[in-house]
């Protein structure tokens, strides 16, 4: 197997860079070359995106919860908006 | 490329101006919408820095004040949601200091210098042609679609986060959970896109690390 300019360890340092379109042309190659020819590190890249889809997932559970705004604070909120800006 | 569709200008849009102008003429429908809407993202990001939550609801209650007082003031020069925002941070920041639950985001050089890798050396070769390569790679185990698994996933991660350095904590649940992009973590939190990247790096690296940890947990069990 001919040996990719970017090792595991390199790449895995790179990664957010290239999720995030921050690499050069030159370099994005070089991570893209390496991720074409090394499945433990595609693995890695799908363990990370798996990161963030656990993680929105639980948050959308937690959106489902009871926390809408406590009453009170909502009314003294529009009470002060009306002090404020009303046209009253 | 990557589908989170990084979005650079944080500029006002036509939903933005048409909110602004009715908050200033005194569309209170508009005001309880704006509650209603981004509340709960807000005792969030409040939670982030100070320690309970009473505390953060009531950082939350001074931003929505600031905003009645200041809605002249809003220059259009970012969206309205980052702007208000930024005011929430800065609120929260200060609340979490004086209460000391937080070391201040001063400590975000530290953040910056210390050499973390992403993954510890032990797990790549460290002789001869293949040095720099796997030789402990991430196991291709994943987790199963149930919601179940996945909430007590969500609840690993959610711990994991909690463990990190102020600094990355905010940026990994800003753009992560939030949905913020790079563009509106930098101006709310004053930092330049380079040590955005460096942050969300090196949060996202341990987040991962404690998902592969409990994935293989399972796998053992
Ligand atoms: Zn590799």
């Amino acid at each position: 197997m001919r040996q990719p300019a970017v090792r595991c360890q390199e790449f895995v340092e790179l990664v957010t860079d290239w999720e995030e379109g921050a690499l050069d042309d030159a370099s994005r190659l070089e991570f893209e070359e390496h991720m074409a020819i090394c499945p433990p590190c595609v693995e890695y890249v799908k363990q990370l995106r798996l990161t963030r889809a656990v993680l929105r997932g639980a948050a959308e559970l937690d959106r489902r919860g009871p926390s809408a705004p406590p009453p009170a604070a909502r009314a003294a909120l529009l009470e002060e908006f009306r002090r404020q800006r009303g046209n009253g | 490329m990557d589908g989170n569709g990084t979005a650079w200008d944080t500029q006002p849009d036509d939903e933005d101006l048409r909110l602004v102008n009715a908050l200033r003429v005194g569309d209170e429908v508009a005001f309880a919408s704006l509650i209603d809407r981004h509340y709960d993202a807000m005792l969030r990001v409040a939670r982030l820095h100070v320690a309970t939550r009473e505390a953060a609801e009531d950082v939350v209650q001074e931003t929505f004040l600031g905003v009645i007082k200041g809605i002249d003031r809003f220059e259009a020069r970012s969206s309205f949601r980052t702007w208000m925002f930024r005011i929430l941070v800065n609120q929260a920041k200060t609340r979490g200091e004086r209460e000391r639950r937080t070391q201040p985001f001063s400590s975000l050089e530290g953040e910056l210098d210390a050499d973390a890798p992403a993954i510890g050396p032990d797990r790549f070769r460290s002789e001869g042609r293949w040095a720099g390569f796997w030789c402990a790679p991430p196991s291709a185990e994943h987790l199963p679609e149930a919601c179940v698994l996945a909430a007590e996933a969500g609840d690993r991660l959610a711990a994991a986060i909690d463990a990190l350095p102020p600094a990355q904590r905010t940026v990994m649940t800003l753009r992560d959970v939030e949905g913020f992009s790079a563009a509106e973590v930098c101006s709310l939190l004053d930092l330049t896109q380079g040590n955005q990247r460096v942050l969300l790096h090196r949060a996202r690296s341990k987040a991962r690390a404690s998902l592969e940890q409990y994935l293989g947990e399972r796998v053992e069990a």
